[in-house]
């Protein structure tokens, strides 16, 4: 129990006296995950939309696939990219194994099924008429979309939120796409496993409060928006 | 010609909930599309504004054929605007809806500011253009809905059940700001409604829906008929308390329980006194509750335990002065009872 008290104490200094390493650890999560869903919303959000509004054969069997895709644990993506961006594999000149870049590949393939499957879900719940009024006001499919993106903006939001908080947390991909190189690729989650490693359990459990704190930010801005989306389905 | 519809049939799943053989739409007139629930109102309604593409079928709007492309529907899209039986407005503020349909025809920002006063002006809302759409009740956003489809000055205005769930005095403005729309801007207007005192007050033209075909027998007198006891035997069917009526002997069949009957209101004989036949299909007696004055003939209602319609020349009826309350005959012929179509049949 000693243990654990000193550590939070000595945790609590490290942050209010904004270690350099701790801060670099943070510096480096947030921009590989910032990056990854905003790749994986310009990538979702007009896959989403377009399998809302059109019907195709296998559109059942698509969302079913994508549904699927929630389930995929984060070590067999970090496999399957490892294979095409190792030297041996079809990316492999491209030299992108143990890189930021490695990891945000490996995170948009995590949460490109979660922001599709779930603005997918929020447009569903978008009155239909909405649509037909756009339509008969005159509006082209272009001016059709943004007014449902319009009336389904906390759902998506509610959604890239949820594609953030998956990938904040996430330490397969990192670990394996990442390598965990201190200064470059090293994130708040595979710095706490290293830490937990070497049995210094200081940073961990600093880094362990900042990415608490984060995930905390993270579902009241999750509980907020989805609650106005609420508010404001017919 | 504005529409020229030719057999037009739209299909839901196996079920063809529209079968239009032929129906020709003047510009500038009101039409309206009564008919009971299922009719196929709405259905017509969505493909006269080209939000529904018909499975077959050919269609001409101002005599140009319509092609069933999306870019073809868009440019339709253009001139006619649906105001549907439950409008929706979309998040903001009221102003902000009108302006969306002003915003699509890329009309100036000077334009659509004038345009938002002019509409809200005259739908009577003027004080709510800044008014949450959300917050506004039945009547009110109708209103807006209408406001919104006037502002784009359409060349056809097509309005599902415009007066329906909303109370007496906004009814009244929604008719007004219709009659005006017709008048003042020249705009044809097609409406469906269930009720035949606004059909006959604002239309110019009927179109009677029944089952997803134009009915050529009008929307009157369409009845319910049971089997009774004796039915084989006498050929009479039941209606209501003490009425029985014979019905052409092609639903005669035993196992038939139940079906629709039309009787044509031109074709009901109307006296002082009975004089009952074993031609007729039924002798009713009953009490004239209304009298109304319809452009070139006058429709007297009896009520004989069923409120039944009759069709008289204005002529006829000034010879004969039926009175409100005078009790009279109706004698009905067996040939123009009118059996509605056959999913209007119940067996056992």
């Amino acid at each position: 129990m000693d243990l654990l008290i000193d550590s939070i104490f000595s945790a609590f200094l490290l942050v209010v006296a904004r270690d350099p390493e701790l801060l670099n650890i943070v510096g480096v999560s947030l921009t590989v995950s910032c990056g990854a869903t905003l790749i994986a919303s310009c990538f979702g959000l007009p896959c989403a939309f377009f399998i809302s509004f059109k019907s195709f054969a296998g559109k059942a069997f698509l969302i079913t696939i994508l549904n699927t895709l929630l389930a995929l644990p984060t070590v067999v993506i970090g496999l399957l990219v490892y294979s095409f961006i190792s030297r041996r594999g079809i990316l492999g000149p491209l030299d992108l194994l143990y890189t930021q870049k490695a990891i945000i590949i490996g995170q948009v393939i995590l949460i490109f099924p979660v922001i599709t499957t779930l603005t997918i879900a929020a447009i569903s719940r978008i009155d239909k008429r909405y649509r037909q009024t756009a339509l008969t006001l005159g509006a082209n499919e272009f001016q059709v979309v943004k007014v449902i993106f319009r009336e389904a903006r906390y759902g998506i939001i509610a959604a890239i939120i949820a594609a953030f908080g998956r990938v904040i947390a996430e330490v397969g991909i990192s670990m394996m796409l990442g390598g965990n190189a201190k200064g470059f690729t090293r994130t708040m989650t595979t710095a706490m496993a290293l830490e937990y490693d070497k049995g210094e359990f200081v940073l961990a459990v600093a880094l362990g409060g900042v990415l608490m704190s984060m995930a905390f930010l993270i579902n009241m801005l999750f509980h907020f928006f989805q609650g106005r989306g609420d508010q404001h389905a017919v | 010609m504005l529409y020229s519809l030719r057999n037009i049939q739209v299909h839901r799943g196996e079920r063809c909930i529209l079968d239009i053989e032929k129906l020709d739409i003047t510009a500038g007139k009101v039409y309206s599309l009564v008919g009971p629930n299922g009719a196929g109102k709405t259905t017509l309604l969505d493909v006269l504004g080209f939000l529904l593409k018909p499975d077959t079928g050919t269609m001409a709007c101002n005599d140009i054929s319509v092609q069933y492309s999306a870019r073809a529907y868009h440019k339709l899209r253009q001139k006619v605007v649906l105001v549907d039986q439950y409008p929706i407005l979309f998040t903001g503020p009221v102003w902000k809806n009108i302006d969306f349909a002003l915003k699509v025809r890329k009309i100036s920002r000077e334009q659509r500011t004038i345009r938002i006063r002019e509409v809200l002006d005259r739908v009577g809302m003027q004080k709510f253009a800044n008014a949450d759409a959300h917050k506004l009740s039945g009547g009110e956003t109708k209103r807006i809905a209408l406001a919104r489809a006037l502002a784009i000055e359409p060349e056809i205005l097509l309005c599902d059940e415009p007066t329906a769930n909303v109370d007496t005095e906004n009814q009244e403005r929604i008719l007004e700001i219709l009659s005006y729309c017709n008048k003042r801007q020249k705009t044809s207007l097609i409406f469906a409604t269930h009720y035949l005192s606004q059909a006959q007050r604002l239309a110019d033209f009927s179109i009677v829906l029944q089952n997803g075909s134009v009915s050529t027998g009008g929307n009157e007198n369409i009845f319910a008929v049971r089997r009774g006891d004796n039915t084989s035997e006498t050929g009479k069917w039941l209606l209501g308390e003490g009425l029985s009526l014979v019905v052409p002997n092609s639903i005669n069949r035993a196992e038939t329980r139940s079906c629709r009957v039309q009787i044509d209101p031109h074709s009901i004989t109307i006296s002082r006194s009975c004089n009952s036949t074993e031609s007729m299909a039924a002798v009713w007696k009953g009490k004239v509750v209304s009298i109304v004055s319809e452009n070139t003939k006058v429709r007297i209602t009896v009520d004989c335990g069923i409120r039944v319609d009759i069709f008289l020349a204005r002529d006829v009826y000034a010879k004969e002065q039926y009175m409100l309350e005078e009790n009279v005959c109706l004698e009905i012929s067996k040939e123009k009872c009118v059996i509605l179509p056959n999913d209007s049949f119940t067996t056992t």
